[in-house]
Parts: C-alpha cells; structure tokens; sequence
C-alpha cells in the first residue's frame, strides 16, 4: 500500500522539507533564490505537459505567465486581494485562456502553432501596455501586505507568525505549488491522457484513426499547462514587489520553458524537473556572479551541447548509457 | 524505464538537489557579522550594460572616486568604506534580487540606488520593506506613490518634480509666445511622469495641446511620430524620451524636418558623450534638459569642475569604457553617496531612523551646491537648466568640452545666451 503511493508520500515530504527550511532562520535570500529555480521547475513542468507529452511546441508561455502576473496586479489595484486568491484568479483565468488557445490553434501544426502561441505573448503585452489601471507600461511596485492572515491566523510576522517574512512565506507556496504540478505532471504521464497525448505526438492521423480523441486530449492539455503557468505568474508579482509587461511578457521565459525540459529530457517528468533544477540555478548564480546580459550566452551553450551531445535531454542521455 | 534506470536517474535527481542546495548556500553563504574593524559597505545596481549604461557606467567611477575620497579622510565612522555593486543590465526584473543579495549576503550597511527612476522604482518595496534609508540616483518622482521618510533623492528638480523638471524649459520658450504645443513620450515611468508635468505647465501656460500622445520603449522608427506631429502644426514640441529614443527623434527629425520653433525639453542621453559625439551637428536648435554644462556660470557649484577634470583624467588614464565627459551625472553621483557619509558621520553611529531624521533637517554643501530635501526626499527647489544645443559644427567630442555649444538658456542669473528658434539653428 505504502509502496503505491511512495510518489505522493515523496511530494509530501519535500512539501514538509520546504516548511521545516522556512523555520530554519536561513538567510533570506536562500529563498529569494530559491523561489525563482523553484518556478523554473514549475514552469518547465508546465510547458512540458504539451510540448513534451503531446509534442506541441509552445512559445507563448511568456503569454500565460504574463496573463497570471497581470490578473494579480488587477486584483490587487481593485481591492487588494491576498495572495492566494490572487494565484486561483490568475491559474484559472490562464486555463481559460489555455483553452480558447488550444481551441483556436490546435488545428495549426509544427511552425504554425509555434508562430500562432508566439502572437498571444505579443498581443497581451500590447493590451497590457495600453492598460492604464494595472500600470501600462510604466510598469507598478506593490508592496506586499505586512501582515496577511489566513482564516484569521497571521501568516507572516516575525514573532506571531507561520513564517518569519514574506519570503519564506512565498518560497513555501511555490513548493506547494511546484510540487503540485509535479504531481499533475506524473499523473498524465502514467495516466490515458499522457499515453493519448504521447500517441498524438507519435501520429496524429494514426492516433485518430484509433479512436484516440485528439481534439479533446490536446484541449484539456492546453488548460493544464496554462493554468499552472498562469499560477506561477499569479504569484510573481509578490515575489518581484515589481511587474512590468516587458518583465510579465518577457520572451525570455519561452525560451527557458522550451530549454529546460530539452535539457532535462521531454519524455518524462523528471526531465523538465532536472532542466529546471539546473537551468534555475545558473541563472541564479549568474546574475550575481558574471552579472551581465553574459547570463543568456550560457543558457545557448548549454542548449548548443546538449541538443547536440543529449538530444534527449540528461534523462535520455542515462537511459542511452544504460 | 528500467530498474536500474529509475535508480540512477532518482540518484541524479537528488544529486541535482543536493548540489543546487550547495551552490544557493555555499556561493552565497552569509559572511560573519560586519565587525567594527570592518568597513562600510554600501551597496547598490547599477546600469553597467543596456539603455542606460551610458550614465551607469560615468555614476559608478564618481562613486568609485567618492570612496577614494572619504577614505583618504579616514572613511565613514572610523572604518573604511567598500562599494559592492551588481550590474542591473538597465532591466528592473533583476533588481529586487540584486538589493535582496545586497542586504542578505553581503550584508551590506547602506544601499544607494542604481540610476534612474525605472530602476529605482523595484527597489522601493524592497528597501521600505527593511525600514532602511535610502538614496536615490536620479529618480523622476519615485516617492510620490510610498511617501517613505527615509527615501532622498538627488535630482534637482524641486519639490513637485514631475513639474519642477521642465519649468524652466517652458520659461525659455516663453521668447517664441507660443500657442500650440505637442508631447510625445517614452511609454515608461520616467518618461510619463515628466510628460504629466509638462502637460500641467503647458496648461499653466494657457497653451493648446495638439498632440499627446506616447511610443512603446522598443521603437524603431520616429519619422511616422515625427510627421504626425508635423501634421498638427504645434509651435512647440516636448519630447520626454530615453537614451535610444532620443537618438532616434534627433534623426527622425533630421530626416523629415519640424516648423516648431523650440524641440526636446526632456531627451534623456543627449547629454552622454557618446550621443553628442554620434549625433553632432544634427543636435543643433534642440532645447534640452540639463545639469551641468561646461558654461562659465556653472561656478555656482564649487568643486565641481575640479571633480569633472579628475574624472576625465582617470577615465583617460585608465582607459575606461564610459562616458569621456562626465558632465551630466559625475557631480551628482558623487554627492548622492557623500550626502549619505556625511550625515553617517554627524549622527556618528548605524541608525538609520537618526540619520533619516538628520538628512531632513540638514542643508548639505556638496559639489553640486547646497542640497536641502523636503518631506517627500526631492529637493526643496528645482535647479533643472534648459540649454540649447547651437553652432556644433561636427563630431568631434572636444568641442562638447568648451563652453559655446550648450548654451544656458534659463535660469536667467545663469544664462549665457539667446534661445534661438529651432530652424535657425539648422
């Protein structure tokens, strides 16, 4: 009994192990890092449930996580909502958004989706830049609630509260949230949509003639993935206390989404986790160290050696090995 | 997968685990607590790469000479001070993270911030957060939203900023009796906010607004902004632009030309070496923002001369990569972190609910002048200079170096020429 579900005992281990670190006392900036390879992973997990599954290449993902910041930010301009309302706002406006997407393009294939999820990300970013109410493209600080309380208990206070700070309290929601996708990752993955998916991927056509639903598969996979990446955009304003559409709708974030599942290896959820894992941590580490635009050129040598060494990824490159 | 597979890739997801764990704790392991002995560390991004390098770069080596400086005269409380700085690649999404490092790894005492009101804006939350005091390098009404105490900020534009900067542009062009005026912006906090001033002293002024409107940061291409402005006839014409729009205006309006009689008012960059070496001859007739400028009268801040020509010496001598002239941000860069050591020094320990207390009710005398704050951290009166750019005749940078080619047009105690209509000047 205990062996079936060794995977949701697991996710609810690291869940624990991300509490205990928030009571730690560590260095706040532990978390500020941390938060950020964190959603990487997230993100990754996310983008990979239809690139990597379904064989779908997504590149509006700076779209879906842009929709999630801004559906913050508006909440937060009309009547300062808390933050986890804010995230369920943003994870459902984003599947919805997911859905209308998937409805409208999943009949385009290869370069044309690719192009048509490329147009989403700009034209958000031109509706946001034009946006007065959540700050145009001028861009808003918010800062933070001191105090937010939970059915009527204080999350954050240094002495009466769950957590110390505001970041402990937001590193311990995005490894809820990470690990949440995580497991919605593996559960397609060993369920009928992931084998449906996996057989789209293969031959749409042979899979349809199968009687594999394709139509209803991809549009159900284009909610998830949405969703969850409007959920790890609902939540980065609070992590950044700043969004502008430039940052919310960064093309940047498309191409870590794509990279870090290639790296790790699309196949399997593990894949999008290591790519996440190791991409998120070098950036983290390059921003401060090399500290320069340099951060992008490392991301393109690691894609340039693995595309050409692991084209499937690290997960791949062991299973070749063994 | 395999057994043996499953295995081997759980013992590389740990691995993975384990060794970003080990790279977050160990490259930014917190270093023991600061000890008297030690020195002062003021920590701060900068603009090191992007947009606004050209005045990041010329900031951070006054800075850098302000520390030689203090340090020289025994430093702030004793102990020597250290700069510890991150490039913030003029984009805002990394600055949160670099003030969180700051103050949480390095353990910096103070932090300053980097250049500019885009990029000062993320750091607010961050230092209100931490209830600590901070100085602003250039910031167009950054405190206007937080009214935080302990915010100062060094650009003099006055105590309403946003209309303080371009007061006396609309004083200068006053000699042309305008009745019609156009305003473009840069979609971006800098450029807006001073745009919504100069909409107010164009209004103050009882002018008629043909055009209004702003361009998204990534533009091109001016000359369709340029001949549509053309199309309203305005007699005036505001432009509130960064350093890349600046110089694409400056070209569009060669290529396609403008009847109004004064242009510019708010361009960022036209004051960068770089650009007026670039721009040269095509920048005659603009009526500019600016701070400081090789004019005789600019006297009235003593010592400031002397700071620019070590800063041209050592930017020579070193063979640095930034600004060669130094004039638009050198002296405040200095003053902005000199105002900070001497208000350390007088309050005479870390306490910065005092020295935020000190800083309001002190009249500092720096190299750019005597400097007093108000409530809201900005100055207490505007000492922005319009000036015109007139008889630039090629691209050599020297001639920017003498007095003649950005002629002070206002104020009047300082003036040292005639504001001449744009195509005049062409």
């Amino acid at each position: 009994m205990i062996m079936r579900y060794k995977f949701e005992i697991g996710c609810v281990a690291f869940l624990v192990l991300a509490f205990i670190l928030t009571q730690l006392g560590l260095n706040r900036f532990f978390f500020f890092a941390g938060f950020a390879v964190l959603q990487f992973i997230m993100i990754a997990t996310a983008w990979n449930i239809l690139g990597g599954y379904g064989g779908y290449i997504n590149f509006g993902t700076a779209g879906f996580l842009g929709v999630g910041s801004y559906t913050s930010i508006a909440l937060i301009q009309w009547s300062n909502v808390s933050i986890v309302p804010q995230i369920i706002a943003a994870a459902a406006l984003a599947g919805l958004l997911g859905l209308a997407i998937g409805y409208f393009t999943l009949r385009l294939k290869g370069v044309y989706f690719a192009i048509a999820t490329l147009a989403l990300a700009i034209v958000l970013e031109t509706v946001v830049n034009n946006w007065d109410f959540v700050g145009g493209a001028a861009g808003i600080s918010i800062l933070p609630t001191r105090k937010p309380e939970l059915l009527g208990a204080v999350i954050v206070d240094r002495k009466i509260g769950v957590f110390g700070n505001y970041k402990e309290f937001l590193f311990f929601l995005i490894a809820g949230m990470t690990i949440f996708s995580v497991w919605v990752a593996r559960t397609i993955e060993k369920g009928k949509l992931g084998r449906g998916l996996n057989a789209i991927k293969d031959n749409e056509e042979a899979a349809e003639s199968m009687g594999v639903p394709t139509l209803r598969l991809k549009l159900i996979a284009t909610t998830i993935s949405g969703a969850l990446m409007g959920a790890a955009g609902g939540i980065f304003p609070s992590y950044l206390t700043f969004i502008d559409p430039l940052t919310a709708f960064n093309l940047e974030f498309a191409v870590y989404s794509l990279a870090m599942p290639m790296i790790g290896g699309t196949f399997t959820w593990i894949g999008p986790v290591l790519g996440g894992l190791l991409l998120g941590t070098v950036q983290q580490v390059a921003i401060v160290t090399i500290s320069s635009e340099l951060n992008l050129l490392i991301l393109g040598v690691v894609l340039v050696v693995f595309v050409t060494f692991a084209p499937h990824g690290l997960v791949g490159w062991f299973m070749k090995k063994n | 997968m395999t057994r043996i597979l499953k295995y081997r890739v759980r013992v590389m997801l740990l691995a993975g685990l384990f060794a970003a764990a080990f790279t977050l704790t160990t490259a930014f392991a917190p270093v023991a607590q600061a000890q008297s002995k030690d020195p002062i560390k003021i920590g701060f991004s900068m603009a090191l790469t992007g947009a606004l390098a050209g005045g990041g770069k010329q900031s951070l080596v006054a800075m850098q000479i302000w520390a030689e400086d203090i340090n020289e005269q025994g430093g702030i409380l004793g102990r020597s001070v250290e700069l510890v700085f991150y490039d913030d690649q003029t984009n805002p999404k990394n600055v949160p993270g670099i003030y969180s490092k700051l103050l949480d790894v390095d353990k910096v005492d103070f932090v300053v911030s980097g250049y500019g009101t885009n990029l000062i804006a993320p750091a607010m939350p961050v230092v209100i957060d931490r209830d600590i005091v901070f100085m602003g390098l250039f910031g167009m009404n950054n405190n206007g939203k937080w009214n935080y105490e302990k915010y100062f900020q060094i650009l003099p534009a006055g105590p309403s900023p946003a209309v303080g900067f371009s007061s006396n542009w609309f004083e200068a062009v006053k000699t042309f009796k305008p009745k019609t005026i156009a305003l473009v912006a840069a979609d971006a906090e800098f450029a807006r906010n001073l745009k919504e001033g100069a909409v107010e002293n164009a209004k103050a002024m009882g002018l008629e607004i043909v055009y209004n409107e702003n361009y998204p940061p990534r533009t091109a291409d001016f000359t369709p902004i340029v001949r549509a402005v053309n199309a309203k006839k305005p007699d005036i014409f505001y432009i509130a632009s960064y350093p890349n729009g600046s110089a694409g205006l400056v070209r569009a309006i060669a290529e396609v030309g403008t009847d109004a009689m004064a242009v510019g008012g708010g361009m960022v960059g036209l004051q960068y070496a770089g650009l007026m070496s670039g721009l040269g001859p095509n920048l005659n007739g603009f009526l500019n923002y600016d701070f400081y400028v090789p004019e005789p009268t600019m006297n009235i801040y003593p010592g400031s001369k002397e700071l620019i020509d070590r800063y041209q010496k050592k930017v020579k001598d070193e063979g640095l990569k930034t600004d060669a002239l130094g004039y638009y941000l050198v002296p405040w860069a200095y003053a902005y972190v000199d105002i900070l050591g001497k208000a350390v020094n007088a309050v005479g320990k870390i306490d910065h609910d005092a020295i935020a207390e000190y800083i309001h009710k002190t009249k500092f005398t720096t190299v750019v002048g005597d400097v007093e704050f108000g409530d809201n951290g900005e100055w207490t009166q505007s000492r922005t200079i319009a000036v015109q750019y007139q008889g630039i005749k090629n691209n050599e940078l020297d001639q920017f170096s003498q007095p003649g080619t950005r002629k002070i047009m206002f104020p009047a105690d300082i003036q040292t020429g005639e504001v001449k209509p744009f195509n005049s000047l062409r």
